[in-house]
C-alpha cells in the first residue's frame, strides 16, 4: 500500500504538487490521471525517494521509501523507458538491478521472457524501438516480483498488441492482490484498465474515487430513443417533464425520463420503437468536467 | 501479505548491512563491465603508460650525447619510465567521471537510486569498484612501462633496479596515483552531475592550474605549486625531487588524498538532500 | 480561380495557404547562404558557446593581469638572471599556453552539441550537402573566432602591460614584435578554434574531442618539451600544435618553427583535419 499526507513538493517557487493525501490499495488497479504538468511524474518521484517532499509524507507499505534496505522485492516502477545506457545489453541492464536487490540471476531470464525480449536480451539497449524499451523497463519493474506496482505511462510508444498485453498484465497483477498505480493521460485506455482514479490537477487532488463512482457522479443520464412517429412521442415525453431534443437523424435524446418509463409509455401509447438505450457518460467527459479549469498547458483553439 | 507473493525472487535476499553492501557492489561491478566503454578505456591506459616508457626512454637513449652534465645530474631513469601516467591520468580521470556522469545523461540512476535508496552506498560503492578496477590495470602497466623502459636505457645511460632506494615505492606509486584521479574524477563527477562540467573540473584543475601557477614569477609559484592535487600527489611515483620545492612522496600524496576525502565528503552531504 | 504566377489554374485547396517563400533561383551560391543563415542562427542560440567564449576572454585578461601584477610587485625579489631574461610582451600573452583550449572547446562544442542532442539528424534532413553544413560552421567559427580572438589577446595584452610600471619593463602596442604576437596570438586560437572543430566532427562527442585537445595542449608539450634536443626530437616536437602555436606569439623560439612557417604548418593540420572530417561526413550513418 501508498499512503501520502500532506505531500508537497516546492520547486523554488513554483509549486508542484501541494497538501495531497491518498491511498493507493492493494488487490485493484489504480489510475493516476491529470494534464501534463500536474505534478504526476513529481508524485512518482517522491514515491520512489527520489525527490524529497518540501513537506508532508509518503509511505511504501508504512516506510519511507529512502529507508528500505532491499525495495524491489516490496515495489517496481517503470519510470522512463529511455533511461538506460545504450551500449549495455537488456540482459545485463537487469543483471545489474537484481544484483543491487539480491534477487538471484535466473529471475532475469524469467522477466526477460515474461514482457517477450528473450530473443533480444543480449542485443545493446541503444537499437531499441520504443515499445522495446518500454518492455524492459517493466521487465525491470517486474524483476524482484513485488507487491506494489508503479508505472509511469505504460503504453507510451507501444502497438496495439503491446497495449493489451500491458493491460491485461496490470489487471492480473491487481487480481493477484498486489498494488498498481498507473500514470496516464490516456482516457479511453485507463477506463479499461483502472478501478479506482486518483486524478490531479495544478498538484492538487481533484478525486480519489471508484471509476465507476465518478463517472456517475453528477453526470445527466440521458436516454435515446428511434420510434417511428417521433413527432408524437416528443410532445408526449415533454408532458412527462422530460427534456427532449431531436437529432437530424430523428433520433431522441431524453433527460429526466427513465428508460423504463418511456419502454411503458410507448406501449401504454401504441408507439413502435426501433431503439431503447441509455447513454452514459464516458470518462473522457467526467475528466474534463473535474480538470475544467486546472490545464496548466492548453493550446490555443484553432479558429 | 499474501503468501503467494514470495516467490523465487525473495530467495537471493540476506539480511544485514553486509549483504546490502555486497549486493551494491556486484550490481556496480555488472554495470562496470557491461559497457565497452570501460574496457577500451582501461586498454587505452595501460597502453599510454607503456607508450610513454618506450617514447620517453628512446628519446633520453639518443638524446643522451646531448644533455649538459647538470640535465645529466638530474635525470631520474626510474620516474621517467613512468611518465606515461601524466597522458594515463585523462583516461583514467574521464573513466571516473563518466561513471557517475553517465547515469545522470541517460536518466539511469533514477532506476539506479530506486533500486538503492542508500545514495552515500551507491556513490562510495561505486568508487571502490571502479578504483579497485583502475588500481589493478595502473599497477601492472607501472611495473610493465618500469620494465621496458629500465630495458631502454642502456650503455652510458644510468637506469634503476627495483631494490633501488625509492624505486618500488615509485612504481607502486604510480598505481596508487591513478587510482586516486579515478576516485578524485568519480567525486568531481557527483558534484557537478554533467560531464562537460565535471571533466572541465578535473582537468582544469590536475592541468590547467599548474600552468596557470607556473606563469607566476617564480618566488610565487614555488610557494603554490608544490600545493596542487596533481603536483603533490605526483611526487609518490617520483624517485628524485622534481623540484627543491616539492612535498615529499608520502607527504604530498597524502595531500592529494585529503582533496579527495573533502570532495568525497562534499559529495555525500550534497546527495542527500538533492532530488534526481 | 486562382492562378499561379504562370497563369495556370491552381486547385482551390492548394490556392487557399500561400505557399512557403522559397528562394528563387536555387544555385550553390543561395544555398550556401542559407546554410549559412541556418548555423549562424544555431550558433547565436547556443548557451554552452556564449559561456565558453566568455570565460575564455575572462579567463585570459584576468590570468594577463594576474600574472603581470605579480612580476610588478615581486619585481626586485627577482634574481638578475630572472630580471635579464625577462621579456614583458612574452610573460604577459603568457596565458596562449592555456587560451588555446578555450578556443578549441568552442569549435568542438559547435558540432558535438548537435551530435550528443541528436540535432544533427534534423541538420542534416534539412541540407543533405553534409560538407557544406560543415564548411559553414567552419566559416563562422574562423570568422568570429578571429574577432573573439584578437579582442581577448589585445585586450589581456593591454591590462597586462599597464600594470608593469617603474623599473619593470613594459611594453606598448607600437614597440617592435608586440603587435605581430598579440595578432601571431590571436591567429593560433583561431587556428585551434577550427582545429576544434573539425576535431570534434570526427569525434562526434565532447568527451573525446575535449580529451583529445587537452592531450594535444597541455599534456603532450609537458612531456616531450624537457626531452633531451637529439635529432628526433628535432624533426618532430617543433611540430606539435602547441609549439607551433608558441613560435607564433613568443619572442624566444629556440629549436622550435619560425613564426610565418609555423602558422602555415598548423594551418595545414587544420586543412588535414578538415579532410578527414569531410570524408567521413559523407560515408558514415546519421
Amino acid at each position: 500500500m501508498i499512503e501520502a499526507r500532506g505531500l508537497t513538493k516546492r520547486y523554488g517557487r513554483q509549486t508542484a504538487v501541494s497538501g495531497l493525501d491518498f491511498r493507493v490499495e492493494p488487490g485493484r488497479v489504480t489510475g493516476f490521471l491529470g494534464p501534463n504538468g500536474a505534478g504526476k511524474s513529481t508524485t512518482m518521484r517522491m514515491i520512489l525517494g527520489l525527490d524529497l517532499p518540501s513537506s508532508g509524507s509518503v509511505t511504501v507499505n508504512g516506510r519511507r521509501y529512502r529507508g528500505m534496505v532491499w525495495p524491489l522485492h516490496e515495489i517496481g516502477a517503470l519510470l522512463d523507458a529511455r533511461a538506460v545506457h545504450p551500449g549495455r545489453s537488456a540482459y545485463n541492464h537487469l543483471h545489474s538491478l537484481a544484483a543491487a536487490n539480491g534477487i538471484p540471476r535466473d529471475r532475469v531470464d524469467v522477466v526477460l521472457e515474461q514482457v517477450g525480449l528473450a530473443a533480444v536480451a543480449r542485443k545493446r539497449v541503444g537499437g531499441f524501438s520504443l515499445g522495446m524499451s518500454q518492455r524492459l523497463g517493466i521487465a525491470g519493474a517486474l524483476l524482484g516480483d513485488p507487491g506494489i506496482l508503479l508505472f509511469d505511462e505504460p503504453v507510451n510508444g507501444l502497438d496495439p498488441d503491446g497495449i493489451l498485453w500491458i493491460r491485461t498484465l496490470m489487471r492480473s497483477l491487481a487480481a493477484e492482490g498486489r498494488t498498481v498505480l498507473v500514470s496516464s493521460h490516456l482516457m479511453s485506455e485507463t477506463a479499461l484498465t483502472a478501478d479506482h482514479l486518483l486524478v490531479i490537477g495544478e498538484g492538487r487532488l481533484l478525486a480519489d474515487m471508484p471509476l465507476d463512482e465518478l463517472i456517475a457522479r453528477d453526470a445527466t443520464d440521458r436516454v435515446e430513443v428511434r420510434a417511428v412517429d417521433h413527432h408524437r412521442l416528443a410532445g408526449e415525453l415533454r408532458t412527462l417533464g422530460g427534456e427532449v431534443t431531436l437529432r437530424p437523424d430523428g433520433t431522441l435524446l431524453v433527460v429526466g425520463v427513465e428508460s423504463a418509463a418511456i419502454g411503458e409509455l410507448a406501449a401504454a401509447r401504441g408507439h413502435v420503437l426501433h431503439q431503447l438505450r441509455d447513454v452514459t457518460s464516458s470518462l473522457e467527459e467526467a475528466y474534463f468536467r473535474l480538470t475544467e479549469g486546472s490545464v496548466v498547458y492548453r493550446a490555443p483553439v484553432p479558429a | 501479505m499474501n503468501a503467494h507473493l514470495v516467490r523465487t525472487a525473495a530467495e537471493g535476499r540476506r539480511h544485514g548491512p553486509r549483504a546490502r553492501l555486497r549486493a551494491t557492489a556486484r550490481s556496480e561491478w555488472v554495470k562496470l563491465w557491461s559497457v565497452r566503454s570501460a574496457p577500451a578505456v582501461l586498454g587505452a591506459t595501460a597502453v599510454v603508460i607503456v607508450l610513454g616508457a618506450l617514447v620517453l626512454c628512446s628519446g633520453y637513449r639518443s638524446g643522451w650525447a646531448s644533455m649538459s652534465a647538470s640535465e645529466r645530474a638530474a635525470f631520474d631513469p626510474a620516474s621517467t619510465s613512468l611518465r606515461g601516467i601524466e597522458p594515463a591520468q585523462l583516461f583514467v580521470g574521464a573513466l571516473g567521471v563518466l561513471a557517475v556522469t553517465g547515469e545522470y545523461g541517460t536518466g539511469l540512476i533514477r532506476t539506479t537510486l530506486a533500486a538503492t535508496p542508500q545514495r552515500a552506498q551507491v556513490l562510495v560503492v561505486k568508487g571502490l569498484v571502479l578504483g579497485a578496477v583502475v588500481w589493478a590495470v595502473t599497477t601492472a602497466s607501472s611495473f610493465g612501462a618500469f620494465a621496458l623502459g629500465q630495458h631502454l636505457l642502456t650503455g652510458p645511460v644510468p637506469h634503476a633496479e627495483l631494490e633501488d632506494p625509492g624505486v618500488l615505492r615509485a612504481v607502486l606509486g604510480g598505481g596508487l596515483y591513478l587510482t586516486l584521479i579515478a576516485l578524485f574524477g568519480t567525486a568531481l563527477g557527483a558534484l557537478s552531475r554533467s560531464t562537460p562540467l565535471g571533466l572541465a573540473a578535473l582537468f582544469g584543475v590536475l592541468l590547467v592550474l599548474p600552468l596557470m601557477v607556473g606563469l607566476l614569477p617564480s618566488g610565487l609559484a614555488d610557494g603554490i605549486l608544490p600545493y596542487l592535487p596533481g603536483e603533490a600527489g605526483s611526487q609518490v611515483w617520483h624517485v628524485m625531487p622534481p623540484s627543491p620545492h616539492s612535498l615529499g612522496p608520502w607527504q604530498g600524496f597524502s595531500l592529494f588524498a585529503l582533496d579527495v576525502v573533502v570532495s568525497a565528503g562534499a559529495v555525500l552531504t550534497l546527495t542527500r538532500k538533492r532530488d534526481v | 480561380m486562382p492562378t499561379d504566377t504562370s497563369g495556370t489554374p491552381v486547385p482551390a485547396a492548394r490556392a487557399r495557404r500561400p505557399p512557403v517563400p522559397r528562394h528563387a533561383p536555387v544555385t550553390p551560391l543561395s544555398r550556401g547562404r542559407a546554410v549559412l543563415a541556418s548555423e549562424w542562427i544555431k550558433l547565436r542560440s547556443l548557451r554552452s558557446l556564449r559561456a565558453t567564449a566568455l570565460s575564455g576572454f575572462a579567463f585570459s585578461v584576468g590570468l594577463a593581469f594576474l600574472v603581470c601584477s605579480g612580476f610588478q610587485a615581486r619585481w626586485h625579489t627577482l634574481g638578475a638572471q630572472a630580471q635579464a631574461h625577462f621579456r614583458p610582451v612574452d610573460t604577459g600573452l603568457g596565458f596562449l599556453q592555456i587560451t588555446p583550449l578555450f578556443f578549441g572547446a568552442l569549435g568542438a562544442l559547435v558540432v558535438t552539441t548537435e551530435y550528443g542532442t541528436g540535432q544533427i539528424r534534423g541538420t542534416f534532413v534539412a541540407t543533405p550537402q553534409r560538407p557544406l553544413v560543415l564548411a559553414a560552421k567552419a566559416l563562422l567559427v574562423g570568422l568570429l573566432g578571429f574577432g573573439l580572438a584578437l579582442v581577448t589577446v589585445s585586450a589581456a595584452f593591454l591590462l597586462g602591460q599597464s600594470r608593469l610600471s617603474g623599473a619593470t619593463p613594459h611594453a606598448s602596442p607600437a614597440d617592435s614584435g608586440a603587435a605581430g604576437a598579440v595578432l601571431g596570438g590571436a591567429l593560433y586560437l583561431t587556428l585551434t578554434g577550427l582545429l576544434g572543430l573539425f576535431l570534434g566532427a570526427l569525434a562526434r562527442s565532447t568527451a573525446v574531442a575535449i580529451s583529445a585537445l587537452l592531450c594535444l595542449f597541455t599534456i603532450l608539450p609537458v612531456l616531450v618539451n624537457n626531452l633531451p634536443k637529439g635529432f628526433v626530437w628535432r624533426h618532430t616536437v617543433p611540430y606539435l600544435p602547441s609549439n607551433l602555436g608558441f613560435s607564433l606569439w613568443h619572442s624566444h623560439v629556440g629549436f622550435l618553427l619560425r613564426p610565418v612557417s609555423a602558422g602555415c604548418v598548423l594551418a595545414l593540420y587544420v586543412v588535414v583535419t578538415a579532410a578527414a572530417g569531410m570524408a567521413l561526413l559523407r560515408t558514415r550513418d546519421g
